[in-house]
């Protein structure tokens, strides 16, 4: 009857039996994996349809062969070992930045929800500050922080936070500010104090709220720490392995795709990480939009 | 039986709300005196004040003038008590709690141990009728059902007074007569009789469940008048059905329309 249906509204949705379907798993992963598919595809189809050469737009294979090179002139460990350690640092420096740039966005919204004259104030430099470019801030956060003799890390740290704390603040606070005043109501007849509101009721409420912030600035936290590597002049990251593969690039095309795949590929983890901290956590209830 | 151990005393009450376009007069010199275990109806339309009057025997407002005393209390002593059990028209569950803690909430708030909160609680969802929900979320409930829940936390802390700010009023008619009857057989499991004021704008619903329908008007909020039901209890579908209820919806209406 069903595939009745289906021809007749012309549907292209298959209507295959129960048994026939693939397992759950296996089909979340394919609608992002025929993407992948199909921008490979494109890669090389387009190399073939414009006549790109290897030189600005390396084979696939190519690319794929650099990850499994050596370095150092065919002496040392693996590129995909090298970059995989500075994708490490890289890394590191955006979980530091996330956590500080989410306690800092955490507390802002706290303040802001119990003073509505603090938020009128101080709100309008929270929203001007990612528009502020980046780049630069950063130099000025690494110079100023060298004088008071920090060191690089928690530059990069400093400039990955800053723009972490921009959306956790204004998520947090909408959270805040979702909870129904009838709730608030029945806790006051129940008596409760400040801090027993806030545990039972705002933060549970709010979490929804805050996961959505967490993973704009999981991906904001990675870009921070790449683009705080340059003027902190690290010798570890994948911003700095960037930068020389973009120098020499003419020497070794594939190297710099390898590094901008990698680059991809942090912000990715970091996300799911953050998807999975949420999954945990806000468990038992339909997720916030 | 009004004046029979009065437990809530609304003494010349006022209350004005401050706006941009001038005062609003919520209430206006209301009095009305309760008596333990009455079911207290407050029925008019729209801007007539009986939420608002709820809303200060519950010191979740303050009068502007005028005095009330809840059991030789002030309402907000009566508040720190423990006094009131609340329910309003949406049922406010937590949806990251299930329905067996949800039910918890106050017990936990109110400093009761793991064991007796546990107890409470499946007591309560008995009495509405929702032990098989205990594990379930709020999202997985129906409309009808989620309130219920909401009774059972208003009642778990086993409160002297039940206020209800229209619980009902969401729910279509067929399950909204179902939960009078099931309202009035909760009151009347509580044991110790519960005072009830109950806010509604219908009718049929005031006279079936009240000992009392407070009928009250709007610009300024007063109360028009106060009629008894002397309808016997245990109420049941076939009181819907009597003669006697349907003279005294009509005497309801007829007192709605003086104003």
């Amino acid at each position: 009857m069903r595939d009745k249906i289906a021809i007749a509204t012309g549907s292209a949705v298959a209507t295959a039996p129960k048994g026939t379907r693939l397992p759950v798993g296996l089909r979340r992963i394919l609608a992002p994996l025929s993407v992948l598919l199909t921008l490979l595809l494109v890669w090389q189809g387009s190399k073939l349809l414009f006549g790109i050469n290897d030189q600005k737009l390396p084979h696939v294979g190519q690319v794929l062969g650099f990850f499994f090179s050596r370095t150092r002139n065919g002496e040392g460990p693996l590129q995909l070992w090298s970059l995989l350690l500075n994708a490490l640092s890289t890394f590191s420096v955006a979980l530091g930045g996330f956590v500080l740039g989410g306690l800092l966005g955490f507390g802002l919204a706290l303040l802001f929800a119990n003073s509505r004259l603090l938020e009128r104030g101080i709100m309008p430099y929270v929203i001007g500050s990612p528009t502020v470019p980046i780049l630069a801030i950063a130099p000025m956060v690494v110079i100023g922080l060298r004088r008071l003799g920090a060191p690089d890390y928690l530059a990069q740290i400093v400039v990955a936070a800053y723009l972490t704390f921009f959306p956790v603040t204004i998520g947090m606070l909408r959270g805040l500010r979702s909870v129904p005043a009838d709730a608030l109501a029945l806790m006051r007849s129940y008596a409760a104090n400040g801090t027993q509101v806030f545990w039972k009721l705002k933060l549970p409420a709010s979490l929804p709220y805050l996961f959505t912030a967490l993973k704009i600035a999981a991906t904001a936290s990675v870009i921070g720490a790449i683009v705080a590597e340059l003027p902190a002049g690290a010798k570890r990251g994948v911003g700095v392995v960037i930068l020389n593969a973009a120098t020499y690039y003419n020497s070794r095309p594939p190297a710099l795709w390898a590094a901008v795949i990698v680059a991809g590929l942090i912000g990715l983890a970091f996300y799911s990480l953050v998807v999975l901290a949420e999954r945990l956590l806000v468990k038992g209830r339909r997720a916030a939009e | 039986m009004s004046s029979a151990n009065p437990i809530i005393n609304i003494d010349r009450v006022h209350k004005i709300y401050p706006s941009a376009a001038g005062n609003v007069t919520a209430l206006q010199d209301v009095s009305l005196r309760i008596a333990e275990g009455e079911f207290i109806c407050l029925l008019g339309p729209s801007g007539c004040g009986k939420s608002t009057l709820m809303r200060l025997v519950g010191d979740l407002e303050q009068p502007s003038q005028g005095t009330i005393s809840v059991k030789g209390k002030t309402p907000q002593q009566a508040r720190l008590d423990r006094d009131y059990g609340i329910a309003f028209q949406a049922p406010v569950l937590y949806e990251w709690r299930t329905v067996r803690k949800n039910v918890e909430l106050p017990l936990e708030v109110m400093g009761y141990e793991a064991a007796r909160r546990g107890e409470r609680a499946q007591a309560m969802l008995r009495l509405v009728g929702l032990s098989d929900f205990a594990s379930a979320y709020p999202y997985q409930l129906s409309g009808g059902m989620q309130q219920r829940v909401a009774i059972a936390r208003a009642l778990s802390f086993e409160p002297s007074i039940l206020l209800m700010d229209e619980p009902f009023g969401a729910l279509d008619e067929i399950t909204r007569e179902r939960m009078q009857a099931e309202l009035l057989n909760i009151w009347g499991d509580t044991g110790s009789k519960t005072t009830v004021i109950f806010v509604t704008h219908s009718i049929p619903e005031a006279v079936f469940l009240a000992d009392r329908v407070v009928v009250m008007s709007p610009r300024p909020g007063r109360i028009e008048s106060i009629i008894d039901i002397d309808l016997p209890r245990p109420r049941t579908f076939e009181t819907r059905e009597a003669p006697r209820f349907f003279e005294l919806v009509t005497r309801v209406r007829a007192s709605l329309r003086e104003h």
